[in-house]
């Protein structure tokens, strides 16, 4: 029996090489899909959302950039945008100094290492809601643990309102902020000291470097991508995080610790979902900065 | 107006009853309704806001199941936390999932009713009305959703608002016997006692419903929102910065508890629970939270109206409803179960374990309004003296949008935390509640 020029034709054009092509893009049509729904969906709607003056239980209208222009008259949305950037920043570095710090300590080897680095993860571990309602008890002028403490102790006699004024405010978001974030950095610098090769220390101090230099030129770089990849996720999830301040401050006092998400819950509250997108929206470039900053890097080390 | 204190009732017993009351009112209105069962086979869906008393959420949910029972319907019961109501019925508008009926507040019930999410429900509103000896006036004109909905879209089943809590004990040792009738006398007496832990003023300065408190004193002090039109914000005014005077005044002699300015909902219930507050205005939920749990503290409140302003008294009344939605399939069943929850025979029992007041005229005779309970009777007052939502504003929804934005507390905070001086404090005010306003 002979293939007719139709059948010929068609086993010409499907080669094996695009049969094997055909059959990769299958396996990754099921994914492609996935993030379609369940990312880029999502993603384009809320950026749509943001142009309209959509009220729940109401289409909305195509409103153009209104909802941005209204949101920069605000001063709360002023307070919002430095609020977030300073938290972010000043989180982000205290988060590197400690965790990078523990990740050496229990790098090295000292007895009981184990437990304690079970220990240090125990704050990552409790739910947010748990850990940020046990600092505002902490915080507490009357009858909180910090004011207990320096009242007793003699350390300063007055009682101080840690998160109604404005000078401690911020400070008393970010601090519980750090203890419950401080973790993931650890065990993520912690795993990539440990992927260094010891060899490299050795050939170091062979060549007479000092703690500070084998630090700079050994561990410094080697732990370069890590701490990247921790910086962005980081700064992404404190960024975008709601329940440390809600908890704490709910945005006050006097907008002094009021963040994006914060605002954005009270765009909700209003149903006013145009605007509350707008405020989400409005996060997005700084972010998109910080992400294609750090790609940049990590591309560029990758070339090297 | 000052109110002494009644007996506890054992809380067992209360439960005990609300739950036999459920089945004995549920059973005798299916005696009635189940002759000729048109609902029966369906099914319907509540949605119940959670309120302070376990026992009254209880008798709710037992009603509701029961008159389904009783008439052949399945029932669904969901009690909801109340702070949590705006997100749910957002979501559930959105994605097309109203239950049949439910309860609400008076300001989402206003919002949602711009966009038709409701059925109107005149004629059971007239109705229930004129069976019990007509509606309150200032419940009647503060739920008429007609301009945005063309008809009554809510059926009231419940009044709060703020009474001034003060504690007993301190205030006649310092020699105070009665409730303070203005806002300067508050301060003073709040002074008298203020001494650590306690503190005199546990007013909220926050950005939460509670810090709206200081929109009633600054209108008593002749301040307005806006003007009669409801379109123009004339916060800034010579009345706002008396009433900016008196805060500051206050704030100066330290009468207000640290944290004020960032509390949650809850603050001001706990600073008085826990002893360190002379002071609060709060909705009776923490006279019952004393009863239950500190009867010490319970014996020692005195409920009164707010203090007055230099023109007068603003006690703003703050209805519940319950509505129909309008995607609901069973909007009939839903409508007869919400007729069924206006009866006396419920309600009798149901006052008696909420802190609700009441919203029909013929209510004040019941029970739980007779006057041994003092929080009941709070707010029995409260009904027939208090204030129209926004009063002396125009209640709109540029209003609610604006309260929800916590404008004036946020100027408080400008003027009492970041030092700032009255004009600048009013001139952002001013600026950010006119930006709010022209979106209407």
């Amino acid at each position: 029996m002979t293939d007719t020029p139709v059948f010929r034709r068609r086993r010409q054009w499907l080669t094996d090489s695009r049969r094997t092509h055909l059959f990769a893009y299958a396996l990754v049509v099921p994914v492609l899909l996935l993030i379609i729904g369940l990312v880029a969906y999502p993603f384009g709607f809320a950026i749509w959302v943001s142009f309209t003056d959509r009220v729940i239980g109401s289409v909305g209208n195509f409103v153009g950039l209104a909802n941005f222009e209204y949101l920069s008259r605000s001063a709360t949305f002023g307070a919002a945008v430095s609020n977030t950037i300073f938290l972010v920043v000043v989180t982000g570095v205290l988060k590197l100094g400690i965790g990078l710090g523990l990740a050496l300590l229990v790098n090295q080897q000292l007895p009981g290492r184990g437990l304690f680095r079970s220990f240090l993860m125990l704050p990552w571990a409790m739910p947010a809601f748990v850990a940020f309602l046990t600092w505002r008890v902490l915080y507490q002028p009357v009858g909180g643990g910090l004011n207990l403490v320096l009242t007793q102790t003699g350390i300063y006699p007055h009682v101080i309102d840690w998160l109604g004024q404005r000078p401690t405010a911020m400070p008393s978001v970010i601090l519980a902020s750090v203890w419950r974030g401080f973790p993931f950095w650890f065990i993520s610098i912690l795993a990539a000291l440990q992927s260094i090769p010891k060899e490299l220390y050795e050939a170091a101090r062979v060549d007479g470097a000092n703690a500070w230099q084998r630090f700079w030129m050994v561990t410094a770089p080697g732990i370069r991508q890590v701490v990247l990849v921790t910086a962005l996720l980081s700064s992404i999830w404190t960024a975008n995080a709601f329940e440390h301040v809600w908890l704490l401050t709910q945005g006050g006092p006097s907008d002094a610790t009021m963040v994006f998400p914060v605002l954005a819950y009270f765009g909700m509250q209003t149903q006013r979902i145009g605007e509350a997108a707008a405020v989400s929206v409005s996060m997005m470039p700084v972010l998109l900065v910080l992400l294609i900053a750090v790609t940049a890097v990590m591309q560029r080390d990758d070339e090297r | 107006m000052e109110f002494v204190h009644p007996r506890r009732i054992n809380r067992a017993r209360r439960i005990f009853m609300s739950v036999a009351m459920g089945a004995l009112l549920a059973g005798t209105s299916g005696f009635a309704i189940g002759q000729d069962q048109p609902y029966s086979g369906t099914q319907l869906t509540y949605w119940g806001g959670l309120i302070f008393s376990e026992e009254a959420n209880q008798l709710l949910s037992d009603t509701i199941t029961q008159w389904g029972e009783a008439n052949g319907v399945q029932t669904e019961v969901v009690m909801i936390n109340q702070n949590e109501t705006v997100q749910r019925v957002s979501a559930a508008v959105e994605s097309g999932t109203m239950p049949d009926a439910l309860d609400l507040s008076l300001d989402l019930l206003m919002i949602m009713s711009r966009q038709n999410v409701f059925v109107p429900l005149d004629e059971l509103y007239n109705r229930v009305g004129e069976a019990q000896g007509g509606w309150y006036g200032s419940i009647d004109l503060a739920t008429d959703t007609t301009e945005v909905a063309g008809g009554r879209t809510g059926l009231p089943f419940g009044a709060s608002g703020n009474l001034l809590l003060r504690r007993t004990d301190l205030l006649e040792a310092a020699g105070f016997d009665s409730a303070p009738g203005t806002w300067e006398e508050l301060v003073a007496q709040a002074e008298a006692v203020n001494a650590p832990p306690v503190s005199g003023l546990g007013l909220a300065l926050s950005n939460v419903g509670d810090g709206n408190v200081q929109v009633s004193v600054l209108q008593s002090y002749g301040g307005r929102i806006a003007d009669e039109t409801g379109e123009n914000v004339t916060i800034k005014s010579d009345e706002t910065r008396a009433y900016l005077t008196w805060l500051k005044d206050a704030w100066d002699r330290g009468v207000f508890p640290p944290g004020n300015a960032t509390w949650d909902g809850a603050g001001d219930n706990q600073v008085y629970l826990s002893g360190q507050a002379a002071f609060i205005a709060n909705t009776g939920s923490v006279g019952i939270a004393a009863r239950n749990d500190d009867p010490e503290l319970y014996e020692f409140t005195a409920y009164s109206a707010l203090p007055a302003g230099p023109t007068g008294t603003i006690s703003p009344i703050t209805p519940q409803v319950r509505a129909v939605s309008a995607t609901s399939d069973n909007q009939e069943a839903a409508m007869a179960l919400l007729e069924h929850l206006s009866q006396p025979e419920f309600l009798q029992e149901y006052y008696k374990l909420a802190i609700y007041g009441p919203v029909l005229q013929g209510q004040a005779g019941f029970e739980a309004f007779n006057g041994e309970d003092p929080i009941h009777a709070g707010l029995l007052d409260l009904v027939q003296k208090g204030t129209a939502p926004g009063y002396p504003d125009v209640y709109n929804s540029a209003y609610a949008d604006l309260m929800a934005n916590f404008i004036v507390p946020k100027m408080a905070q400008r003027v009492v935390i970041d030092g700032w001086d009255f004009d600048r404090a009013m001139d952002e005010a001013q600026a950010a509640g006119q930006a709010i306003y022209d979106k209407y």
